[in-house]
């Protein structure tokens, strides 16, 4: 199978995909304001006439270079182009004022590859085992395992538990719009044919990501990047040692984050602080953090690369998105005939081990590219959002129409920006919402079928030891938030 | 950024209790018109039918909304802005909803640039040769979403 997939990756559009995707997610990830989850969403139009395999992998190559984009604004201008480089800011930042920008850059990518690299290999070893597991659940199984994603959204997502229940259940009741997985009733459609088949997932992304971004700004019409100098870029190099010296802080960030990328809708912020803080307490020299310590770069930025193969995991072996940008990826899958989940494997193994590969082999060319681009990155970060996002809205409107040739999918964008522009300037968290809107129906579908199933008897969701296992699982989220939200008044 | 919300007082109502106002008015009208948005065929079949979801997922929506609202009487909230603010908002709103209602008419290029244009001028740009922009990239999109990805724009 490996080298099957191998050999489908020996394509010349395969390797134009990958560049093309790690150069475009570079620049944008660079443009603060501009994070990969609106970058793949506005791209995913461009993949519908191309074959599943470059397609993703253009997407994928995307979001590695986003990442990596990200930490130039962050080391050079102290405004993290996405959140999860607000962690590189602290000591990148530093570095970049006492002249050692270019190292700090390239501490940056070197430890980004890292972190992809161990992810991809955990990514490999874990989905298949894990989706072939999941091809015995039943339809008990799959609604107690979405109770304890969506739990795990509420619990653990950081910020406050309300916000991310409302977000949740607002995605939930977006997602009953259509006809009734069971009956095929029709429900909230207005008697109206366009409304039967729900809200669409791009649509709905491009809105809250893409056109809410365009109506922020027109609200706040400030400069993300002000008239501040860029430091000086010295010629810099990063030895083997130096890294070799920092391995431990490496590896376990991105365990820190393979693992934490593993749990939904967590995202990449909190394992970058997380392992930046693990870090400096495992340091011979803590002081020196926050004043340029570039285990302070390295660990944040494995940690953040490293959530993109943990988040993955859930995502393709069982259908359930870990953050923002794998519920886009997520969308892209099925719009290419891969639906994820426990079939996936089965199913369509040949292009999802070759996109395995591509990810592995992906960090050559992100090195190469890193250091080729990350000086006329620095003059991307300088662009206003006055004059790409003109362009966006067109992107948007382009990319909304595209997925089924339909104005009324515009529409719906248009209307998820505006509520998107609401909730972001209410501080409502996006992602919850979007995992709600993609595990409601599905979750609603299984729950009903176990229970068509038991003839209405609730006994079917501890009838099993996998159905066991996840109310074990469910109960004990429950109680260590809970024991951490009683402890948190005393500390 | 927020209004005082300290010392016990009453925030003044910002974009939080908009949104949760307007989320709560969303799920209680869903929940009245339910019945009239749902039929149910009975088969029989014991267990939840086609409501019992919906149901369960508005009252627990309204439920925790309505929660939200009340903590957040005596809490920060985000300040509505100025009329002028919310004035750019509505105007890229309306245009695009403007541009999106005449697109069967006009099509998708004079719609897309006529909605980016709006927007570079909400935005602040005065410089015509920047607001032609949306013109060139409204262009280059019809142009290869109809022949190089084959979509039948309007």
């Amino acid at each position: 199978m490996l080298v099957d997939a191998f050999l489908e990756l020996l394509n010349l559009w395969v390797l134009v995909a990958a560049l093309a995707g790690i150069v475009s997610g570079i620049i944008i990830g660079a443009i603060p304001g501009l994070g990969p989850t609106m970058a793949i969403a506005l791209l995913i139009p461009v993949t519908f006439s191309m074959q599943p395999i470059p397609a993703i992998i253009l997407l994928l190559g995307v979001y590695q270079g986003a990442i990596f984009g990200g930490s130039i604004s962050a080391v050079l201008l102290n405004v993290p182009g996405t959140p999860s480089s607000a962690a590189t800011a602290i000591d990148g930042f530093a570095m970049a004022r006492r002249g050692e920008g270019g190292r700090a850059l390239r501490f940056a990518l070197y430890a980004s590859v890292i972190g992809n690299i161990f992810s991809c290999l955990v990514l490999m070893a874990l989905a298949e085992p894990l989706a072939r597991f999941a091809l015995d659940f039943g339809p008990a199984e799959m609604a107690m395992l979405m109770l304890f994603a969506l739990l795990v959204i509420v619990l653990f997502g950081g910020g406050s538990k309300l916000d991310a229940l409302i977000m949740v259940l607002v995605g939930a009741c977006a997602g009953i719009v259509g006809l009734d997985p069971i009956s095929g009733t029709p429900r909230f459609t207005f008697g109206s044919f366009a409304f039967e088949n729900g809200f669409q997932l791009i649509p709905v992304l491009i809105g809250l990501f893409a056109m809410s971004e365009v109506l922020l700004q027109a609200f706040d019409r400030e400069p993300l990047v002000g008239d501040a100098e860029v430091p000086p870029l010295k010629s810099s190099a990063v030895r083997f040692v130096e890294l070799w010296r920092m391995r431990m802080t490496l590896f376990l960030s991105s365990l820190i984050g393979t693992f934490v990328g593993i749990l939904p809708g967590i995202g990449s912020t909190v394992p970058a602080f997380m392992s930046y803080s693990l870090a400096r307490s495992r340091s011979a020299d803590p002081d020196a953090f926050g004043r340029g310590a570039p285990e302070g770069v390295a660990a944040p930025e494995a940690a953040n690369n490293a959530v993109t193969g943990g988040a993955l995991v859930p995502t393709l072996a069982l259908g359930i998105p870990g953050d923002a940008v794998t519920a886009v990826i997520l969308g892209a899958f099925m719009l290419h005939g891969l639906a994820p989940g426990p079939f996936l494997f089965r199913d369509h193994g040949l292009e999802v081990y070759a996109i395995f590969e591509a990810l592995l082999l992906s960090s050559i060319p992100t090195v190469i590219l890193g250091l080729l681009f990350f000086r006329v990155a620095i003059h991307v970060t300088r662009i206003q959002p006055r004059h790409l996002l003109p362009a966006i809205t067109i992107l948007a409107i382009f990319g909304a129409f595209s997925v089924n040739n339909s104005l009324f999918d515009v529409w719906v964008m248009l209307g998820a920006g505006v509520l998107g522009f609401l909730l972001r300037r209410a501080n409502f968290p996006l992602p919850p919402l979007l995992i709600g809107l993609i595990l409601g129906a599905p979750f609603e579908q299984s729950l009903r079928q176990a229970l068509l199933t038991s003839g209405g008897g609730y006994g079917i969701f501890v009838g099993s030891p996998i159905t066991i296992g996840l109310v074990a699982l469910t109960v004990l989220s429950l109680a260590i938030s809970l024991f951490f939200s009683l402890r948190k008044p005393r500390i | 950024m927020s209004t005082d919300g300290h010392g016990g007082g009453v925030a003044r109502p910002g974009f939080r209790t908009l949104t949760a106002g307007l989320l709560l008015a969303a799920a209680a009208w869903g929940l009245y018109s339910l019945d009239s948005q749902i039929q149910v065929f009975g088969f029989g079949a014991s267990g939840p039918d086609a409501r019992s979801f919906p149901r369960l997922a508005l009252w627990l929506l309204a439920t925790v909304v309505a929660l939200r609202l009340v903590l957040s009487l005596r809490s920060e909230d985000f300040p509505l802005g100025t009329p002028v603010r919310l004035g750019r908002v509505l105007t890229v709103t309306a245009s695009s909803a403007a541009a999106l209602w005449a697109m069967p008419q006009v099509g998708f290029f004079f719609g897309a640039a006529g909605a980016g244009i709006v927007v570079a001028l909400m935005l602040g740009e005065r410089r015509p040769l920047l607001l032609v922009l949306p013109l060139i990239v409204a262009a280059a999109v019809t142009f290869g979403g109809r022949h190089g990805l084959s979509i039948p724009l309007p």
